[in-house]
């Protein structure tokens, strides 16, 4: 390497990097050595408790467990609930169809399609949340599905979905699943048009029918993108946050039915004054997200096919 | 948050000004960040001769106020700087009006620079016993002992309703002025009653009966903010007190052993139960917030609602033109030892924070708060009694709420919400629960007695008492 390219490259790197820093790596760092303290976050004064807070984390049965179970309970459903549809509608736009001239095609109107299911995903959360507040609302509060469900006879929980303790977190993550699946709809659509056609038509050749076109060919083709679309919902799970803030009865409620680490750690640091313990919770989150991905990476990988 | 790194435990001379320079980074960034920030010795605030200013104010101080931006609004508080500034004219006020207080403030006592008048309220209000167990803010007996703005013969605490500072008080220290007079009540429409010929039951019997027939109306007995259980603290807690009286609740405060399973509370919360086991209140109540369940009330789908005195006034441009609130306390249950105990005294605290740049400047501010004028503007903006005596309103419900306070030996705040958070988090759910039948009253005294042995024998949570 030649002489002064080192000092020019560290020139450029260094504005970047101290930001990243500075802003990034610093407050992680922080959070930390704040999460073996007892600060309150309304004092300068603390002192070192050692590791106290993580200690008592495991015990709180009130907040901490239900959120630590919930957020699991998202982290799993919520990929795969989402990765299925969304492959599966992909899927039935790109190939669904029937067969002409030798050539697959989609279902009828599967552009228009494509654009109606991208649609939540223009929504801002804030919107998303209001609008299903009162989609799940009590009857007699103008609900959307219970009036429906009583309409056709149904039984309907009186009080609405998000104030029932049996139904509000699956409440929250058909939400959840709502508003992605439309974005991965397009995202395995346009991954699923880099495999060439003559590979499906070989197949239609040789028989195949749509499943095992699917199983055999799309699949195992789209692995990559499939991985890539697991660790974003992951992390999509790991913080679904604002929807329970908004739509929750007592943002997490009824009676901690909805509680996920993210509003926990919001309750800790902001309702109850123990930013110390807030901060243990989020160094937990942290180490969380970053050994699943690590894992989904490792374990998901797969030998390349070069097309 | 913006920083200046001039922290009195970093005094830049020329001699180290280069260093710091090269230290920029690294300072700021132990500014902006919550852990570091001097422990300044506060000053004290002495009460001196001069009634015209007790406190010695220095008259070029700047004043920094930071007001919740709720249902009271801030025009009041625009008012009563211009007060301050009659007195002082060059000093600079400083206000902020915001809903955002803990976001907007914490970081501030985090720094040991915060405000020096803090209406600590709201949703996202700073907690008041993590303030006060961290010794962050300024007890206020100079200005309660201080001469009142009108009359230098009389002190400010003698101006004062009775009982209104025991909200802010901890372990017998005052260090929160409730600047608003609050009572819970229960509210119905007086027009409907009349109209149906119903008289407002008394007695919780007498309710119970009265319940069949309001139904029969197409009327749901009951509704609340089934989103925010909060709202039936104070009814279910008085129910209680009334029974057995209002030791039964202080013994509760005080996390006495055993206070929750005495007879008083066990039947409070059978009653509280009974509600919607027979199906006494509105469906959906548990699913809707205060917004809602105010507005089924105003339309005559419910017939009582648990809320305080704040309603009317806010229900006045929404409510049907002959809608008439009026007020009553919780139906008491039979054998009553003290049935006229009801949950009031001040609300809305007002806080003087240990580090504030201009204390006496902000005792200042308080003590014009509580003059005549300066609660004679509040009430007249926001239609909303003060703690101040003798600042009378203009309305009926006021009138009423008024009546049902009459006798200072009957009204008690229950506080242990305000002292334990973690004991709020837990009866906040735990009635939403109870009232919809979710939970047994058993399976409820027992959640709300361990959370109170749990905090008892928690030796890192600062402990509160009652006095006597």
């Amino acid at each position: 390497m030649k002489h002064g390219r080192y000092p020019f490259i560290l020139s450029f790197l260094a504005l970047p990097v101290g930001l990243y820093a500075w802003l990034v790596i610093l407050p992680f760092a922080q959070a930390f050595q704040i999460s073996l303290t007892d600060w309150s976050g309304s004092s300068n004064s603390f002192e070192y408790i050692g590791f106290d807070n993580y200690v008592n984390l495991f015990k709180d049965e009130r907040l901490v467990l239900p959120a630590l179970r919930h957020t699991g309970i998202i982290l799993v459903v919520l990929p795969v609930v989402t990765i299925a549809l969304g492959l599966f509608f992909a899927f039935m736009l790109n190939l669904g169809g029937r067969v002409r001239r030798g050539r697959i095609e989609g279902v009828r109107g599967a552009r228009f399609h494509k654009i109606v299911y991208f649609f939540p995903q223009v929504l801002s959360v804030a919107i998303i949340g209001i609008l299903w507040k009162q989609v799940y609302a009590p009857e007699n509060f103008g609900g959307l599905i219970t009036g429906a469900l009583t309409a056709v006879g149904l039984p309907a929980p009186v009080n609405g979905f998000l104030a029932d303790t049996r139904f509000v977190l699956a409440a929250v993550i058909g939400v959840l699943v709502w508003s992605a699946v439309g974005f991965y709809l397009v995202f395995f659509s346009s991954a699923m048009a880099s495999i060439p056609r003559d590979l499906y038509e070989a197949a239609v050749i040789d028989g195949a029918g749509r499943g095992p076109m699917f199983f055999r060919i799309t699949l195992p083709l789209l692995w990559d993108s499939v991985q890539t679309a697991w660790i974003y919902l992951s992390i999509v799970a790991l913080d679904v946050f604002v929807l329970i803030y908004m739509m929750t009865p007592e943002r997490g409620g009824p009676d901690a039915a909805s509680e996920v680490v993210g509003g926990v750690i919001w309750k800790y640091a902001f309702n109850h004054g123990e930013q110390a313990f807030a901060s243990a919770l989020g160094v937990v989150l942290f180490f969380a997200a970053l050994s699943l991905a690590v894992v989904s990476l490792r374990f998901g990988r797969r030998e390349r096919i070069e097309f | 948050m913006t920083n200046t790194p001039a922290d009195k435990h970093l005094m830049f001379n020329r001699r180290n000004l280069f260093g710091a320079t090269a230290a920029g980074l690294a300072v700021s960034s132990l500014a902006a960040c919550a852990t570091s920030g001097g422990d300044d010795e506060a000053g004290e605030v002495e009460v001196g001769e001069d009634a015209e200013n007790p406190f010695g104010v220095d008259p070029a101080a700047p004043l920094d106020v930071v007001i919740f931006d709720g249902g009271f609004g801030n025009e009041y508080a625009v008012a009563h700087q211009e007060i301050y500034k009659r007195a002082f004219p060059d000093a600079e006020v400083n206000h902020l009006a915001t809903q955002a207080i803990a976001e907007t403030q914490q970081p501030r006592f985090a720094e040991g620079k915060p405000a020096d008048v803090l209406d600590n309220s709201g949703a996202q209000q700073i907690p008041m016993d993590a303030l006060v167990s961290d010794g962050e803010l300024a007890e206020l007996t100079p200005l309660l002992e201080a001469p009142s703005y009108d009359d230098p013969e009389v002190t400010v605490r003698d101006t004062l309703r009775e009982g209104v500072l025991e909200a802010g008080t901890f372990n017998g220290k005052v260090y929160a002025l409730n600047y608003v007079f609050n009572a819970w009540t229960i509210w119905y429409d007086a027009k409907l009653f009349r109209d149906q010929g119903w008289t407002p039951p008394t007695t919780w019997d007498e309710m119970i009966a009265l319940c069949p027939t309001i139904k029969a109306a197409g009327i749901a007995p009951w509704t609340y903010a089934g989103q925010h259980p909060v709202y039936l603290y104070d009814m279910f807690l008085m129910l209680a007190g009334r029974h057995g009286g209002v030791q039964v609740l202080k013994d509760i405060d005080n996390l006495k052993e055993g206070a929750w399973n005495h007879e008083s509370v066990v039947l409070a919360a059978q009653a509280m139960h009974s509600l919607g086991e027979s199906g006494f209140l509105l469906d959906g109540s548990a699913g809707i917030d205060h917004i809602q369940s105010q507005t089924a009330f105003n339309n005559n789908e419910a017939a009582f609602l648990p809320c305080g005195s704040w309603l009317p006034n806010e229900q006045k441009a929404i409510a049907p033109a002959d809608f008439e609130y009026a007020p009553m306390g919780v139906p008491y249950l039979e054998g009553s030892a003290q049935p006229g105990l009801i949950s009031a005294g001040g609300d809305e605290p007002f806080v003087v924070p240990k580090n504030a740049t201009n204390l006496s400047g902000a005792y200042e501010y308080l003590r014009i708060m509580l003059s005549q004028e300066g609660s004679q503007i509040f009430g007249d903006t926001v239609q909303a009694t003060t703690v101040v005596k003798g600042v009378a309103l203009d309305n009926e419900a006021a009138k009423m709420t008024d009546a049902l306070v009459s006798n200072p030996d009957d009204m008690f705040q229950p506080q242990f919400r305000y002292w334990y958070t973690k004991m709020n988090e837990e009866v906040r759910p735990a009635l939403g629960q109870l009232i919809n039948a979710e939970s047994t009253p058993e399976e409820f005294i027992a959640r709300m007695q361990t959370v109170a042995d749990e905090t008892a024998a928690d030796d890192t949570i600062e402990k509160f008492t009652h006095e006597d």
